[in-house]
């Protein structure tokens, strides 16, 4: 059985099915950018599955706006939280309401959404961005050594002027 | 502020040591980062924990440190191609993760797998269950300390390895279940080789019993920790033997049956606890029942062909191409193109070794999937960690971690 609705009533019939017994089975979001005549893009995509009737259900929420915007089922679910988070972090879905809506699987200061289709794989150049913690600079290599007044230890700890070996 | 300032005012307000994250001397809490490289972690799971002396008050899972974007990945493979991704997610029962994709590809395109097909698939996904079980089992006697339970694990793990070899060619990652069947027979011999594992498994589930169950250290340290209740278990979404060990009695195969459960007869461990030792006692009772069902497998194998023989979706057996040109031609067009599926969408889940593994893959009618998502039982269950060690002490942390049993390749897929 398959359900598509708007993103406006999407948090009122989830907290009607999770009355009626539905259970969470998996949330993801879907890019429609090259599929089907759609009017809005984005989607999430939910899999209830209710343990008494032992019935599926797949229901479709249009994500609305830009950046396209559904709203968070995590208080109804608690399980939804982690799924929400990822079709973020993959799609740029923005779920209002979510107790801490960050990415989860990339890296923080990752730019754009790998799983929308306009992302092209092998695209980007350089994975992390530089970290002054983690430079390790060794007496003697290392062309900054001259500007660097603090240098690190493995651990991130200052080693000071006069302990060094 | 130059970079060395900053680097000399992060340090201070990270306190001592890269590890400690944050650290205020009035309410004596401190948050430590636990991993991501932690021998207990399994993997690259890293916990940020906030500790009140020895008690943890709260516990972050972070992940995310062994994501390459399977699922990207997937949409550049033709459909036959994506099993080879598939499987190398939840490294630990490969075999589910292809069964389960199959069958929802198979949902497309709307075929049937012959009965042999189905029984092969079955009895593999069973042996999975047991060579990851026995995984969890060696590492979770490991960290409660008991050392040798790694090595009976890993002995018995290797026997079944090395059938996996005899069948699929490869010991991890098979790529040997396709949509539409498997990709080979069954060599000669098999039934031997399994008889003689069916034969020797029960006297070894007893000796790994006679190691763990009524050792006093083991029980010690397992019984009334990390209890989570029935209405807990269900509302932050774990399956599998995690929500059967706190008296959730569900499970896929025998629920709603796929493949070839609904023609065996199994039993359903159920524990009510709800702690580490019920989850312990839970996975070795699934080990026994697995052993019947290989048991009712093995000797009900049907004949006949072991994949859908249609030329358009699987590779003509190699001597017909030998004499057949029009099979030389079905085996170019389906490795250098591969088949279409038509458009439309489907999830399908089946219990694997963690729980419910479900796929959903998505067509637009070409030859590689449109989206491919799979909802990973340890990427659902790791959310269960958090409120289930607030209280304990960092030592019991570590006998949660091994019970909740997060395969890290499947969390980050």
């Amino acid at each position: 059985m398959v359900t598509t609705i708007s993103a406006g009533d999407w948090s009122e019939r989830a907290q009607a099915l999770a009355a009626d017994g539905w259970w969470l089975a998996d949330l993801c979001g879907v890019d429609h950018l090259r599929i089907g005549p759609r009017d809005e893009r984005f989607g999430v995509v939910v899999q209830l599955l209710h343990h008494e009737r032992k019935e599926r259900q797949m229901i479709h929420v249009t994500a609305v706006g830009d950046p396209p915007t559904v709203p968070s089922i995590a208080a109804v679910w608690p399980t939804a939280d982690f799924m929400e988070r990822e079709a973020f972090d993959m799609f740029g879905i923005v779920f209002e309401g979510h107790p801490n809506l960050t990415r989860i699987l990339m890296p923080d200061e990752w730019e754009g959404y790998p799983l929308r289709k306009d992302y092209g794989v092998g695209k980007v150049a350089v994975e992390f961005v530089e970290q002054p913690l983690l430079q390790i600079s060794t007496p003697g290599q290392g062309p900054d050594q001259a500007e660097s007044k603090v240098r690190v230890d493995r651990l991130g700890q200052v080693i000071e002027e006069g302990d060094a070996p | 502020m130059s970079t060395a300032e900053k680097i000399v005012t992060e340090i201070e307000t990270r306190g001592q040591g890269a590890f400690v994250e944050s650290y205020d001397p009035s309410d004596e809490r401190m948050v430590i980062n636990m991993g991501p490289v932690h021998p207990s972690t399994h993997g690259v799971l890293r916990l940020l924990l906030e500790l009140d002396g020895e008690t943890v008050t709260k516990c972050l899972p972070i992940i995310g440190y062994l994501h390459t974007g399977m699922e990207k990945e997937c949409e550049d493979q033709n459909w036959r191609g994506a099993v080879t991704i598939v499987t190398r997610m939840d490294y630990l029962a490969p075999l589910s993760n292809e069964q389960v994709y199959s069958m929802a590809v198979e949902e497309l395109l709307g075929i049937e797998v012959p009965p042999r097909g189905k029984y092969i698939r079955t009895m593999l996904a069973e042996l999975n269950r047991l060579s990851s079980h026995l995984v969890w089992f060696g590492t979770q006697g490991l960290d409660m300390g008991a050392m040798s339970a790694m090595f009976y694990g890993f002995r018995e793990r290797e026997v079944i390895l090395d059938f996996y070899e005899m069948v699929t060619g490869l010991r991890m990652n098979h790529g040997y279940i396709i949509p539409g069947g498997v990709w080979e027979d069954l060599p000669p011999g098999w039934e031997r080789v399994l008889r003689n594992i069916l034969d020797t498994f029960p006297k070894r589930i007893d000796e790994y019993e006679s190691l763990l169950s009524a050792n006093p250290i083991f029980v010690e340290r397992t019984k009334g920790v990390g209890v989570m209740s029935r209405k807990d278990v269900l509302t932050l979404g774990a399956s599998g033997p995690i929500a059967r060990a706190s008296g959730f009695d569900w499970d896929l195969r025998r629920d709603m049956p796929y493949e070839a459960y609904g023609d065996v007869s199994f039993g359903v461990p159920v524990e009510k606890n709800g702690d580490v030792y019920a989850r312990y006692r839970v996975r070795v009772a699934e080990m026994r029942e697995s052993l019947k069902i290989i048991q009712q497998l093995v000797d009900k194998m049907p004949g006949g062909d072991f994949k859908n023989m249609d030329p358009k979706l699987t590779p003509p057996p190699r001597d017909e191409m030998n004499r057949s040109m029009e099979a030389v031609i079905h085996h170019f067009k389906l490795v250098t193109q591969g088949y279409t599926v038509p458009a439309g969408e489907a999830y399908v889940a089946v219990e694997s070794p963690r729980g419910e593994l479900g796929v959903y893959v998505v067509s637009d009618g070409g030859t590689s999937p449109y989206r491919c998502h799979v909802r990973d039982p340890s990427f659902v269950n790791l959310q269960v960690l958090g409120p289930m060690v607030i209280g304990s002490l960092v030592a019991d942390l570590i006998a949660c971690i091994a019970s909740v049993d997060p395969i890290m390749g499947g969390v980050d897929r």
